[in-house]
């Protein structure tokens, strides 16, 4: 034990020395200037400001004071014309003319018109807090308090608009126990002093700024009142901000690593990797260490800097995890660098959206507990997490990266390394050689619990997805989907084990392998569903999604006929009859599926 | 260096790009994305401006209505968005939890001509959807009766500000707004950004495959090649910009003034392409390369971003037909600067490609 660790240090320690040197001696300098530049440009930006939207809408106005303030914004084109002069020929998309307003009949007209109500406004507050009398300009203050509530899957199972409108003249009678809520002070707590100069403050900074830059820190007391105006909307869309602070930069750093794989299978480098006593396991691990421990510390320091607790290290340790299990795999099995470009543009937009869309539930809906950036969003509010939870949000991303090593581990073979063959080749050939022709029935029977993690991702997804379509259409195809991505797992090892071994597929032996895969696939899906995902699948999506737990038999015969399908079709019309087969297959999956919701069983 | 090479070149990497479906993925990707396109469109709309939630919805809204009366309980009962229930708070926070309402409001005894102000308590359904909507239509009321509470106290204000009646809106301005003046600058510039990093992985696997010297052995220059690839990538732009104009024109969004957006884009990525040629030329290794692209890259976007009438900003003027022929001068620049830099990428290609082939011999010996 101790021997292989100090393997893996010594490989890490390559692996630092030779980026630092490569890195260092060319890039190093270049970098820090381009980190000057980038800093000078940033200032230049900030001063200059950003010229994205200039001179977009045209107005004419005939008072100076008017077109001196509009003309601070620079989305305008003011021209001052005289008094009472109506400015014709469809020149102007706002005509400002003694107090009232021309608006030409277009989009663009409506849209400065928008703009202008905004400029306005703030025009307005830069009249009324220079008032004496502050509460004459702003007699009214409102305190904002959120109120928490969230709803699991019965609310929308049971078909109705969230929220509806109870009737005229009644009032809404809460069905739960009411409890007794103070009644709030009838004065401000506040000095009209600090009220002003607050205003001041937001009127000049700019709103949409602010309040992303807000998200991590949590809201400064002095803005507990607000004057109308100032109201914004709570948004749900906030947490992308997050995904900009932590989810980016592991996504930069994971680039690294996966250059660092894919440049040892360029002209065979890696070779002296391999004929070292390492072993498989430990180059990986030495290699991805010093990534690991790099992106660690720039979470950390990004947690550290942005001031939220460090107790979100937890949820983004699976996900550095699943980043780096990724980043080996998209190393291991790109054939060129355009490949490996577009890989992992389209893994991290994946991931991303993953990651992204369920924690826009937080707080309202548990589905957003899938994703580990709710926790993250959670802690950041200050509320506990359990340990149930914790489980719920990163069980998959645990399993997934740790099946992704596992495959890529067993992989990691001169012979794998460096052959290039077209992507679903690879992966076929990767789960190939996980799989033994000694024990075929217990390889399979364990591939296929391997690809329960990753089926329900995709199920997930799916879910995450589909659950905004109005109500059948959504189950519809949710249905449709889960059944096909489940054929498609079951479908792995078996077309796997069939190239590797052509004769291996004989009639009986696809109904033997056929029960093994099905065996497999039950036990992982039970095992992990119980673990983790009983909060979903007591709802209908679950019923959609996770049908196959009623009775033991029913699922697991399903299975069967599902692997035997694709099996028989695969055996009959070659390798080109895989899709058709499992297309087939996934048909029958979702007419059993149906039939279980509709309780044609019963 | 001869034009059919160059041709040819562009025409083999063309054809790698279709043969390893790498593009295959981008479509994917480009299907994934249009997958979410609705969601997408709502919650960029309203990234981009929160009060934009409120033209997504028109229900009436229920609102319990505690403490004393006022003004304001009027312009709710007017409003055509709520519907309002005189209740008890505890009550009526009870109800809200449960969403049977959609907000609570307190209102305190304060007369509308107190010298004190009027301090109202807003309940809300924390971080939720229709919260915001609701918390915009609240708004619009509150902004209303704090014009009128200002009006009683008028003898009060020292200044006015300059008067204007704004008209109501018809709504959906803040997404054309946020369409034409983020949405369509991005997604047409996208394509020039992913055909730079692509030139960078073309020219970086010559080298570190050592591909190169067996292309040096043809006829194949070291400056058609360059030039074959280059024009591989530029090739791209204008089909990927041309083809998300023609999915915004099929969603309804018509943009004007295609083909000069499409010269401006060109002309632009040619030098995003050429920083990327250079930033491979001198690295010959991909990590370097792209790191180093990637760090330049955002320091020169920002630079652009922050001169006035930049090409983004004209493809925002181009795309919503608010400018005059006086783009042509800025693409006559933008142009200029593009074949400047080419001249110096030839140079710099030329005396790099001839050491190339020394460095190449010589570790082959």
């Amino acid at each position: 034990m101790h021997e292989a660790i100090s393997a893996v240090l010594t490989i890490s320690r390559w692996e630092l020395k030779r980026s630092l040197t490569t890195m260092g001696r060319n890039v190093l300098p270049l970098a820090v200037l381009l980190f000057l530049l980038l800093v000078l440009a940033t200032g230049f930006a900030q001063q200059q400001g950003v010229h994205l939207q200039d001179g977009m809408y045209a107005m004419a106005t005939d008072s100076p004071d008017l077109a001196a303030v509009i003309a601070d914004d620079p989305r305008f084109r003011v021209t001052l014309v005289e008094a009472n002069a109506m400015p014709g020929g469809g020149a102007f998309d706002l005509a400002v003319i003694g107090g009232r307003i021309a608006v030409a009949e277009t989009d663009r007209a409506q849209a400065a018109l928008a703009a202008f109500a905004r400029d306005y406004a703030r025009y307005e507050t830069w009249v009324y807090t220079r008032q004496d009398d502050l509460f004459a300009a702003y007699p009214l203050w409102i305190d904002e308090i959120p109120v928490k509530s969230e709803l699991d899957f019965r609310a929308t199972q049971q078909g109705q608009a969230v929220g509806a409108v109870p009737p005229r003249g009644a009032p809404p009678v809460p069905e739960g126990t009411v409890e007794v809520v103070a009644t709030p002070a009838a004065s401000l707590a506040l000095a009209a002093d600090d009220l002003r100069s607050g205003l001041a403050a937001s009127a000049a900074e700019d709103p949409q700024v602010s309040r992303y830059a807000g998200v991590l820190t949590a809201d400064s007391p002095d803005l507990a009142f607000k004057t109308p105006s100032q109201l914004a909307p709570p948004l749900p869309f906030d947490s992308i901000i997050l995904i900009f602070v932590f989810i980016f930069p592991l996504y930069f750093t994971s680039q690294f690593f996966m250059m660092s794989i894919m440049n040892e299978r360029v002209d065979r480098k890696g070779e002296v990797l391999l004929t070292t006593p390492a072993r498989p396991w430990q180059i990986i691990a030495g290699k991805a260490l010093p990534y690991l421990a790099l992106m660690l510390a720039v979470s950390l320091v990004l947690t550290l800097a942005n001031g939220a607790p460090v107790a979100i290290m937890l949820p983004l340790l699976p996900v550095i995890l699943f980043f780096v299990a990724f980043a080996l795999f998209i190393g291991m099995v790109s054939r060129s660098f355009k490949e490996l470009s577009f890989l992992s543009i389209f893994f991290s937009t994946v991931a991303t959206s993953y990651l992204f869309f369920p924690s826009i539930f937080a707080n309202v809906h548990v589905i957003s507990l899938i994703s580990p950036l709710t926790l993250i969003v959670l802690q950041v509010q200050g509320e506990a997490v359990g340990a149930m939870e914790y489980l719920y949000a990163t069980a998959l991303f645990w399993l997934t990266s740790a099946v992704l090593v596992a495959l890529c581990t067993a992989n990691f073979t001169e012979e794998r390394l460096f052959t290039s063959t077209r992507l679903l080749s690879t992966v076929r050939a990767f789960v190939g050689s996980a799989l033994s022709l000694c024990r075929p029935h217990l390889s399979v029977f364990c591939a296929a619990a391997c690809t329960i993690p990753f089926v329900f991702m995709a199920q997930l997804m799916l879910l995450v997805v589909l659950f905004n379509l109005p109500m059948p259409l959504s189950l519809v195809t949710l249905l449709l989907g889960a059944a096909f991505v489940e054929e498609c797992a079951k479908a792995v090892p078996l077309y796997a084990l069939a190239r590797k071994a052509p004769g291996v597929l004989t009639w009986p032996r696809i109904a033997t392998l056929g029960a093994a895969i099905a065996l497999g696939f039950l036990a992982g899906e039970k095992a992990l569903l119980f673990a983790t995902l009983a909060q979903i699948s007591e709802s209908v999506f679950g019923a959609v999604l996770f049908t196959s737990l009623q009775a033991l038999w029913l699922p697991l015969s399903l299975h069967f006929v599902g692997v035997l399908i694709t099996g028989a079709v695969v055996r009959a019309g070659g390798r080109r009859a895989l899709l058709p087969g499992i297309l087939a297959a996934s048909l029958v999956h979702s007419l059993y599926n149906l039939g279980i919701i509709l309780g044609w069983a019963a | 260096m001869t034009l059919r090479h160059v041709a040819l070149i562009a025409r083999k990497e063309l054809r790698g790009l279709a043969r390893e479906r790498t593009i295959v993925f981008a479509v994917l990707l480009q299907l994934f994305i249009a997958m979410f396109s609705s969601f997408l469109m709502v919650g960029l709309a309203t990234l981009y401006d929160p009060d934009a939630v409120a033209g997504f919805s028109s229900t009436r809204y229920a609102v319990g209505y505690a403490g004393s009366d006022s003004g304001l309980r009027e312009i709710l009962e007017e409003s055509r968005d709520f519907r309002v229930y005189p209740m008890d708070l505890s009550t009526a926070v009870a109800a809200l939890k449960e969403r049977t309402l959609n907000a609570v409001i307190w209102v305190p005894a304060t007369p509308p001509d107190a010298a004190e102000p009027v301090t109202i308590t807003l309940y809300t359904v924390q971080n939720d959807i229709q919260a915001s909507v609701v918390t915009v239509k609240i708004k619009g009321v509150l902004v209303d009766y704090e014009q009128e509470l200002r009006a009683v106290r008028a003898d009060r204000l020292t200044a006015q500000p300059v008067e204007v009646a704004i008209p109501a809106s018809a709504g959906g301005e803040n997404f054309y707004e946020f369409v034409f003046g983020l949405l369509i600058p991005l997604l047409v510039f996208m394509p020039a950004i992913i055909s730079a990093a692509l030139i960078i992985d073309l020219i970086c696997e010559e080298y570190q495959h050592g591909t190169l010297e067996t292309l040096m052995a043809t006829p194949v220059t070291f400056a058609s090649m360059l030039w074959g690839k280059v024009a591989a990538c530029l090739a791209l732009v204008p089909v990927q910009a041309g083809a998300w104009l023609l999915l915004l024109a099929a969603n309804g969004i018509a943009v004007r003034n295609a083909a000069p957006i499409l010269l401006h884009v060109t002309a632009g990525s040619l030098i995003l392409i050429l920083i990327g040629a250079l930033c491979a030329l001198h690295y010959r290794e991909r990590t370097a390369a792209q790191f180093i692209f990637s760090t330049g890259i955002v320091a020169v976007v920002l630079v652009v971003l922050a001169l006035p009438a930049n090409p983004l900003n004209l493809i925002v003027r181009l795309a919503i037909g608010a400018i005059g022929p006086e783009h042509w001068l800025v693409l006559a620049a933008t142009a200029g600067g593009a074949l400047l830099l080419a001249c110096i990428t030839g140079r710099y290609a030329d005396r790099v490609g001839g050491v190339g082939r020394d460095r190449i011999l010589q570790e082959q010996r």
